[in-house]
């Protein structure tokens, strides 16, 4: 009996004029959109290549270590055709250096052939689920009951050895499993799409990430299903649940999302922390400023660090002082070779050296604090707000699949940091800080050959599901309250 | 009798809860949108009169005329538009301002250039520093582009289908009464009913705006706010024409209302984005931002190498068998002491500097500055027509139409910032214009104009200065505005006619 129920709610909604409708348009915009975010995407990893290779260039351009540039590229994400995130937003080069501890938005973003063209709003397959088929949800929903009560075939129903649990359960059943059709059907297609550009290549894991998208699609739907369902249950009149049903969706999905955005401000003003955290960065920069002029003062060099007093017929040299940061490089001839100088300009950068590691390694304790409190605060404020709509739940349940979203950028800022601890420990390793080769290139220049290599991998698949979690945890839990109720309301209604 | 219909279907509307429904999400979000103008407009107007203050300000400590064109006029602000709560217009995705270009300086053997103010237009890119979770504005575009093509089709999809079901159709061309007038009636009705709520919630939105002291809006302002309506209702009257055509074609309502539905999403949710993004990829393709950078550094590294031979020329027409610079290290090598007697002589050529290398100096500034604009002008210009035909695409979504109409009439996004940029072309052109003729008016000077030895170093009086002032003039904007807006009223003539055509062949 139950399959027979299930089977006559799946005819019904197969054979129907809105489910056809639903599968064309989902195609079609899923086609087009596919269509610009693989072309976007196949874009930006050429220029991530590119990139990379300048940056492998800059660092064999470097002759001595104290001007060494390196700088690291954080890649594209094939699943951002899926859901965009902070993919595309976010600087992407990071610049790696001892005299600063890199944040997340210390990347530097590619200028772009045309900045106008952001006035034109992104899209990604999650969005185009998220509007389209949650409309289709409520379409198929808002007359499930109410509709049958009206043409009298629910009493037809309930009159059979059936009961009302089963009834509501297969309707259930009958309309997620035809609201799958057109995800899995745009899938199919992506994924032709996909086969089709040589560039991307997705891995297993990455199978997986989308799985999890598509299970999350599939409980996202189902919330709204259950909304149009309990509202058809409790009104038991088509034309007054389709209303509410209809208000209730731009209430969710277009209104709520950007209304919360857009007039709530969670965290007040922030300035006076970012002022007091500008302040104990350049408290910091002064203590090392006094340090430097402690050792001048002791020793004998005079003048300005790029020369000191050597004789020195040749040399070039770049000084950056930001607020945040330092940074130097020299590369010299020293005409004299045996200067009894150059001992104590050795001892003078392996001096800095070791104090611009340490202040940079504070300075990021006090910067990772003041972030901690405005932006990421922020954040996560307007984040929670917004997650009250399971429309924005979504969002951010597959943005963290596919890991476009804060943390999958900061995996990659950890990376980066990692990676400036194994450059510095390479130093270490070879004695850089304190070698004649930090600022003179006059007895050869640096071999890079054994320069540790930056890889980044994405976090795990497990991270990814772990970090998904509460989201799909709300989201299920809107399932299971809305599914009793419907399931106690329907009970008690007279039929 | 038309009158009649159109009563009937008023009050079969509104007692219904759709209308209830429509009444509160619109006053809604107008009084947010109202709140939250008054918070950030006062904060935007404060920091722009501040900037232009502090950038006169700037212009007025310049006392030499040099100064003036080595520095140029300072950073030229964007002035705010006290109708922006209509339509934002991306507004953090357009410069705000333009500041002045990246100095250098090249110096040799006794001489130094320096560069001179150029126009640079500067890129932004907001996203690249923020993580907050982006979401569109909620201006009156938004109300208006969504809501107001969502509510009359939730009103219509059953006008003609609802009643053809229930047999009331049937019942009312029984009576003397043509089908056309019907249909009129039935539009007008809705049109009237959705329009109800819009009025009544714009009424609440302009109390609350029009309370605050710092948007002052005068007779033009409410000019336009009349126009910025007739918009809305042309486009609600869009829709109502697509749901009564529907409608009228369908048997049944849900039908209706599913592929209604459908065309909606697809018209107004994607389509303006969608087809934006995807007419890019049809278009010429633009020149990357990096062969722009090649192409223009290897522009001014020619005018770089012109002037350091010509330099070469003169000196060397001057002071015969003077050697050059290559050929002096050689004759280091070989014989010190009359290599050093052959510097000396070098050093005092290239120390004397007469009118010729004066005047080639001079060039050497103006030819890089007009060669820096020049190329930044047509990178801008292929950016800008890019974006241009990728709107011209939108238009096929009437959603986007409507967007860039309320733009025009708020006096922001894309066409407005193209006026600013003309405005502060005129300003680039009169403020040198003000440079030369203040120079020529020194009969001293040797009127060249772009470094400190060829200028008039008289004072003047920095009132005379000419002032930025970007001022919204609405002229400009309002013919694309026009073109809109008949597009429009065309669009709705062929839905309501499209409708009517349907419902005259179509069976009771």
């Amino acid at each position: 009996m139950f399959r027979n129920v299930i089977r006559q709610e799946l005819l019904n909604h197969l054979m129907s004029a809105r489910f056809f409708a639903a599968v064309v348009i989902t195609l079609l915009l899923v086609v087009a959109n596919s269509i610009v975010l693989l072309e976007d995407y196949e874009r930006r990893l050429a220029r991530h290549s590119h990139q990379e290779n300048i940056h492998r260039q800059k660092v064999q351009e470097a002759k001595t270590y104290s001007t060494l540039k390196l700088s690291i590229e954080r890649p594209p994400n094939p699943l951002s055709l899926f859901s965009t995130g902070l993919d595309k937003r976010l600087g992407s080069t990071f610049e790696i250096y001892h005299g600063l501890v890199p944040m997340i938005l210390d990347g530097s973003a590619r200028s772009l052939d045309n900045a106008f063209l952001n006035l034109f709003s992104k899209i990604d397959l999650a969005l185009i689920f998220q509007v389209v088929l949650s409309l289709m949800a409520l379409l198929f929903a808002y007359d499930a009951i109410a509709g049958d009560w009206e043409n009298g075939t629910l009493r037809l129903v309930i009159s059979h050895p059936v009961r009302r649990g089963t009834v509501l359960l297969a309707k259930y059943i009958g309309a997620i499993v035809c609201l799958l059709i057109p995800v899995l059907m745009s899938l199919l297609l992506v994924m032709i799409l996909l086969s089709t550009a040589s560039s991307i290549q997705l891995s297993g894991a990455d199978f997986l990430r989308i799985g999890g998208i598509v299970l999350t699609t599939t409980i996202y739907l189902s919330v709204f299903y259950l909304i149009g369902l309990l509202i058809s249950t409790t009104t038991r009149r088509t034309a007054t649940s389709l209303m509410l049903c209809m208000f209730l969706w731009v209430a969710l999905v277009l209104v709520y999302p950007n209304w919360s955005r857009f007039a709530l401000t969670p965290v007040g003003d922030t300035r006076a922390i970012h002022s007091s955290t500008s302040q104990q960065v350049e408290q910091i920069w002064e203590e090392v400023d006094r340090e430097e002029r402690r050792f001048l003062a002791n020793s004998p060099l005079e003048g300005k660090p790029q020369k000191f007093n050597l004789d020195v017929p040749q040399s070039s040299s770049f000084n950056s002082k930001g607020n945040l940061s330092r940074r130097y490089g020299v590369d010299m001839k020293v005409s004299n070779q045996s200067d009894p100088l150059v001992p104590h300009v050795q001892k003078y950068h392996a001096t800095m050296g070791a104090l611009y590691i340490r202040s940079a390694e504070q300075i990021a304790l006090v910067r990772k604090q003041s972030l901690d409190s405005t932006s990421l605060r922020k954040a996560m404020w307007h984040e929670r707000l917004m997650k009250l709509s399971p429309a924005s739940l979504y969002t951010f349940a597959t943005s963290t699949w596919a890991g476009t979203d804060l943390e999958g950028m900061s995996d990659f800022v950890q990376a980066a940091q990692a990676y400036r601890r194994t450059v510095i420990d390479y130093f270490h390793d070879k004695d850089a800080f304190a070698s004649r080769q930090w600022f003179a290139s006059d007895k050869g220049a640096v071999d890079w050959w054994d320069l540790p290599q930056f890889r980044f991998t994405q976090a795990g698949v497990w991270d990814n599901a772990t970090r998904a979690l509460p989201e799909l945890f709300l989201l299920l839990l809107m399932n299971v309250v809305l599914f009793t109720t419907t399931f106690l309301f329907f009970t008690k209604i007279e039929v | 009798m038309i009158w009649h219909i159109i009563k009937r279907e008023l009050f079969d509307h509104i007692n219904s809860l759709r209308f209830i429904l429509t009444v509160v999400i619109l006053s809604a979000l107008m009084v947010t949108n109202a709140a939250v103008h008054l918070r950030t407009h006062t904060e935007s107007v404060r920091n722009y009169s501040e900037n232009v203050t502090k950038s006169f300000n700037k212009i007025k400590s310049r006392t030499q005329l040099y100064s003036l064109a080595e520095k140029g006029p300072g950073n030229l602000y964007k002035s705010p538009s006290s109708l922006a709560f209509i339509a934002d217009g991306g507004n953090a995705y357009l410069p705000g301002r333009i500041s002045n270009g990246e100095s250098w300086s090249k110096s040799g053997p006794g001489w130094k250039v320096k560069s001179n103010w150029w126009l640079n237009y500067g890129t932004v890119n907001p996203d690249a520093k923020d993580f907050l979770p982006q979401a569109t504005k909620i201006d009156w575009a938004f109300i208006i582009t969504y809501l107001l093509s969502f509510i009359p089709l939730l009103f219509t999809f059953d006008a003609l289908s609802g009643e053809r079901e229930q047999g009331t159709l049937r019942l009312c061309l029984a009576n003397p009464i043509s089908r056309h007038l019907l249909l009129i009636g039935k539009f007008l009705g809705t049109l009237i009913t959705v329009l109800i709520p819009f009025v009544f919630a714009v009424l609440l939105n302009l109390a609350v705006i029009s309370a605050d002291s710092w948007t002052q809006l005068n007779a033009a302002d409410w000019g336009r706010l009349g126009l910025v309506l007739l918009i809305a209702f042309s486009y609600a009257g869009i829709f109502v024409g697509l749901g009564l055509m529907i409608s009228a074609g369908t048997r049944e309502p849900r039908v209706s209302l599913v592929i209604l539905l459908l065309i909606w999403v697809a018209t107004v949710v994607f389509m303006p984005s969608t087809l934006g993004t995807l007419s890019t990829k049809w278009m010429p393709p633009l020149q990357t931002i990096d062969q722009f950078h090649a192409a223009r550094d290897a522009a001014l590294k020619q005018i770089d190498t012109d002037y350091n031979d010509r330099l070469n020329a003169i000196k060397e027409k001057k002071n015969p068998n003077l050697l050059s610079l290559s050929d002096l290290q050689k004759l280091f090598e070989t014989s010190p002491e009359t290599a050093r007697a052959a510097a000396e002589k070098f050093m005092a050529a290239y120390e004397t500097e007469g009118d010729e290398e004066l005047a080639l100096k001079a060039e050497l500034v103006n030819r890089d500055v007009e060669t820096r604009e020049r190329f930044n002008r047509q990178y801008l210009e292929a950016q800008i027509a890019q974006v241009q035909r990728a709107r011209g695409v939108t238009r096929f979504s009437p959603a986007a139409i409507v967007q860039y109409a309320l733009e025009s009439m708020a006096g922001t996004g894309f066409n407005r910032h193209l006026q600013y940029l003309e405005h502060v072309h005129d300003y680039t052109k009169q403020f040198r214009q003000f440079i030369v003729d203040t120079d020529r008016a020194d009969t001293e000077s040797r009127h060249l104009i772009g470094i400190r030895e060829g200028m008039s170093e008289k004072p003047f009086s920095s009132e005379a200065i000419p002032k930025f002032e970007d001022k919204i003039a609405f002229s400009d904007t309002f013919n694309t505005a026009t073109l809109d807006l008949l597009l429009l009223v065309l669009l709705l003539g062929v839905f309501f006619s499209g409708a009517f055509l349907i419902f005259l062949r179509s069976e009771v």
